[in-house]
């Protein structure tokens, strides 16, 4: 059992799912404890229900209710996410134990996963550089499609909605087992129209935009997965292959993308649910393999990856500076092609004793189209060994060390104008990206403990993480139309690095439980896109620089069962973070998140199978720390209510999951959305709804 | 139990005295340009004449510092920008730019160091031979942090 756990415990490199699958834990299940012993990081682990109790519109603003995970806003209702607030290429996304690229490459697209595929989640928060690599420096998202169906047929058809942008959604997933081979299927289609705010104006680049019907006009869009999985589950051997596609299709808030506000010919108002251009589609092609084998005191485990990246912005064709109108609405394509491996080995001389190694690599092609350039094309590999070893001298106490040594290499094509600009009486194609060639390397170690004492347990680590910098940071030179800035890369910058300090403390009571998670980190060389005092084609010219940052901040979380029908919960975050040097040193970092406390109440019963009703408040700070060109931001509060039920049918269940959003219609902004730059507010009341049958 | 409080309790301890070097003489307010107390050009809805020159003339403030400046002209023909503020000025039809008028110097404006109030002003010459049309004349001002403040300004030029 003890190896088991251990096995579960660790995922990218490590993903223990060959071995156990009883990681359906959800914050107040009684096998808390154990997992809180696996590791000494802090980590919380959601399953199937508590996705489905919790579903909000997203897999993200699901997400969000842990404490220390934010979804980011990043326009069209779609979101990205942060873990203690860094985000973006600074933590990993992996789906199925292989690092997902989509995240990592554009800032303005969902998450490009079928949201409704997702069996389990886990949140690791803090550098996790150890098993995870390069990126995983603010944490890790794993998503887990691959529970193994345990009957000849099983599965579930979800029809969803919700409000605010009149979205309509259809999800099935089907699976069985036959001996010991296995399938499974899932396909997704979503449908949404224009993004509801309140407010009939909004205030842009000095500009103010009417907003018709409080829409954001041309923000709808669609989306459609789809995946296939046949796997062979032995008793010692297993392996599996998951092929999966998503695709999602959606228009840019026409006001508020591009240079300034545009005068287009075209009639967004005639519809809530057309996709206009500015537009972008995305696509990500996923194809995985996996095989695992394992014995009493022995396991080994690979797995291989093959990614499609494929992603067109579309936009009106206009001449601009010196550039003449271009002939399409291409403005800029971008076609990703990853390979990626890992393997692992695993061995437990002793029942005290537990020894890992494994080895990760990964190569990248990116190739750019359009006549807008913004990241040139390059050509990446990176390849990572790792040791650990874990050690319990007795039940209660766990200790853990480990390092691990990466090398990367990043070439970067040079790209050069397809238009002439006039310098000193010539004209000249001008150069906007040379040939450039970096090789990084770095030497990351871990080492913590997690010791438990009657219904207590408490962890520390600390670990060193780093972060290669990614073509964009290295080699950009283009407009960032979602923060208004001209952004230009710095050939010169340096590994990422980090050293972080994590402690948790967890009380595991029979009708109470809690978590305090503090944590404190130091970046002695953090990437930060700083402000320059110059201007480029109409925008402020933004340039890559290192910085020393210091961070921390704590996230506690408490559950109290009342008796059994009621519960209490209380969840609170804070964060701080500091530039130690450089151009903007005593300011913070971009949009930090502000602290904030949720309380909230459950009622449960029973009545023709189980059920709940739930109220719950969203108290945020404010937020008056601020870089260039943010704004400070109120602090606000909202009601949320839910409620669900499953009921019990000849065969399988039905479940009713109903969510409503801001219920006393509240004007707010986000500090950490998007749209908080452009003075968007968010949402008002909305109301989702999920109707789900399990069979 | 009282030893498991005590770790918690020390990081917290340590995170407070680590992140309390607040320091707030820090500028968080962007610059401001504005026409307080002199003729400000050019301003909205003007209109120049191919081989004028304009005066230009703002007036910049900031609390803490002020940075550079920077001025920008191009042509507005085909109307891509400039959804009207309040009082959005009369346009000309759309038209393909042929010889557009386009402003751009390499280097931002300087302003003295250690400035918080700066009137700036300086003679733009518009060449003789350029289209005739809307233009729009783009003010961007910074401070020594990088707040910045936007002005667009639309002007027409005449034969």
């Amino acid at each position: 059992m003890f190896a088991t756990l251990l096995a579960a415990s660790l995922s990218l490199c490590a993903a223990g799912d060959t071995t156990i699958t009883l990681h359906a834990v959800t914050v107040s299940s009684q096998r808390q404890h154990d997992v809180q012993m696996r590791s000494s990081q802090a980590s919380v682990q959601v399953g199937a229900d508590y996705l489905q109790d919790h579903f909000a519109g997203s897999l993200m603003q699901t997400l969000e209710a842990i404490p220390g995970v934010k979804a980011m806003s990043i326009g069209s209702g779609q979101s990205k996410p942060a873990i203690r607030g860094l985000g973006f290429n600074r933590i990993v996304v992996s789906e199925d134990g292989i690092k997902h690229e989509g995240q990592q490459w554009g800032a303005d697209h969902g998450l490009e996963v079928d949201q409704f595929a997702v069996d389990r989640a886990e949140v690791v928060k803090g550098p996790a550089a150890l098993l995870y690599g390069s990126d995983a420096i603010g944490g890790v998202l794993n998503l887990y499609t691959n529970h193994i169906p345990t009957s000849a047929l099983e599965g579930t058809a979800r029809l969803f909605c919700r409000s605010n942008n009149a979205q309509l959604g259809l999800s099935a997933k089907v699976g069985g087992c036959h001996g010991r081979f296995f399938y499974r299927a899932n396909a997704t289609l979503i449908d949404y129209g224009d993004y509801r705010v309140p407010t009939d104006s909004i205030e842009y680049y000095s500009y103010y935009v009417r907003l018709p019907n409080r829409r954001l006009r041309n923000t709808a869009g669609l989306e459609r997965d789809g995946s296939v999985m046949v796997g062979y589950a032995g008793y010692r051997f297993h392996a599996d292959i998951r092929v999966s596609d998503s695709y999602s299709h959606s228009g840019f808030f026409a006001d508020a993308h591009g240079m300034e506000v545009r005068l287009s010919k075209i009639d967004y108002n005639r519809s809530s649910r057309d996709i206009d251009v500015p537009s972008q589609w995305v696509n990500h092609f996923n194809v995985l393999g996996h095989a695992s084998w394992h014995t009493a005191r022995f396991a080994a485990d690979g797995r291989v990856a093959y990614q499609r990246n494929v992603r067109e912005e579309h936009s009106e064709p206009v001449a601009h500076g010196y550039m003449p109108r271009p002939s399409g609405t291409l403005e800029r394509r971008f076609v990703k092609d990853t390979w990626s491996g890992n393997a692992f080995v695993r061995w437990q001389p002793s029942g005290q004793h537990e020894l890992q190694a494994g080895v990760c690599g990964e190569w990248q092609r990116n190739r750019r189209g359009g006549w807008g350039f913004v990241m040139p094309d390059f050509d990446a590999w990176s390849g990572g060994v790792y040791a650990m070893e874990q050690y319990r001298p007795t039940q209660a106490l766990m200790l853990q060390a480990g390092m691990r040594c990466d090398v990367a290499r990043t070439h970067i094509l040079s790209y050069t104008d397809w238009y002439a600009t006039p310098v000193a009486g010539t004209s000249v194609y001008m150069q906007r990206s040379a040939d450039l060639c970096r090789r990084f390397s770095s030497m990351t170690w871990s080492a913590g403990m997690a010791y438990s004492l009657g219904e207590w347990v408490v962890k520390a680590n600390a670990g060193k993480s780093f972060r290669v910098p990614i073509p964009k940071e290295l080699g950009a030179d283009g407009i960032n139309y979602h923060v208004f800035r001209y952004e230009q890369g710095n050939a010169a910058l340096d590994p990422e690095e980090c050293y972080q300090l994590d402690a948790a403390v967890y009380y595991n009571g029979r009708r109470l439980a809690i978590r305090v998670e503090p944590y404190a980190s130091y970046f002695p060389n953090y990437i930060y896109l700083s402000p320059t005092l110059e201007g480029v084609e109409g925008l402020q010219l933004y340039r890559y620089t290192q910085a020393s940052v210091g961070r921390c901040g704590i996230e506690a979380a408490a559950d109290w069962h009342v008796d059994s029908h009621w519960t209490a919960q209380l969840a609170a975050e804070w964060l701080y973070a500091r530039q130690q040097s450089g151009p903007m040193r005593g300011y913070t970092l971009p949009f930090s998140t502000p602290w904030s406390v949720r309380p909230g109440i459950r009622y449960s019963y029973v009545w023709h199978g189980e059920g709940y009703v739930g109220l719950d408040a969203d108290i945020v700070g404010r937020q008056s720390e601020i870089v260039p060109p943010e704004k400070p931001t109120a602090s606000h509060w909202t009601l949320n209510a839910t409620a669900g039920k499953h009921i019990p049918l000849p065969r399988g269940m039905l479940h009713l999951t109903l969510q409503a959003e801001n219920l006393l219609n509240r004007r707010y902004y986000d500090h950490t959305s998007y749209y908080r730059l452009i003075d968007v507010p968010e949402p008002g009341f909305g109301v989702s709804f999920m109707l789900g049958w399990e069979f | 139990m009282r030893y498991i409080n005590i770790l918690p309790i020390a990081m917290l301890c340590a995170l407070c005295t680590a992140c309390s070097s607040d320091n707030d003489d820090r500028d968080m307010q962007p610059p401001v340009i504005s026409t307080d107390g002199i003729v400000a050009n050019p301003v909205d809805c003007q209109v120049y004449h191919r081989g004028d020159t304009i005066p230009f003339a703002y007036v910049f403030t900031d609390d803490h510092e002020l940075g550079n400046f920077q001025i920008e002209v191009h042509s507005n023909a085909d109307h891509h920008n400039h959804a009207g503020a309040a009082g959005a000025c009369q346009f000309d039809e759309d038209s393909e730019p042929v010889n557009p008028w386009h402003y751009n110097p390499d280097t931002p404006f300087t302003i003295p160091e250690g400035l918080k109030h700066y009137e700036a002003r300086m003679l733009i010459a518009i060449p003789d031979s350029v289209d005739t049309g809307d233009y729009h004349f783009s003010i961007r001002l910074y401070d020594r942090v990088g707040w910045s403040a936007h002005l667009p300004i639309s002007i027409k030029i005449a034969e």
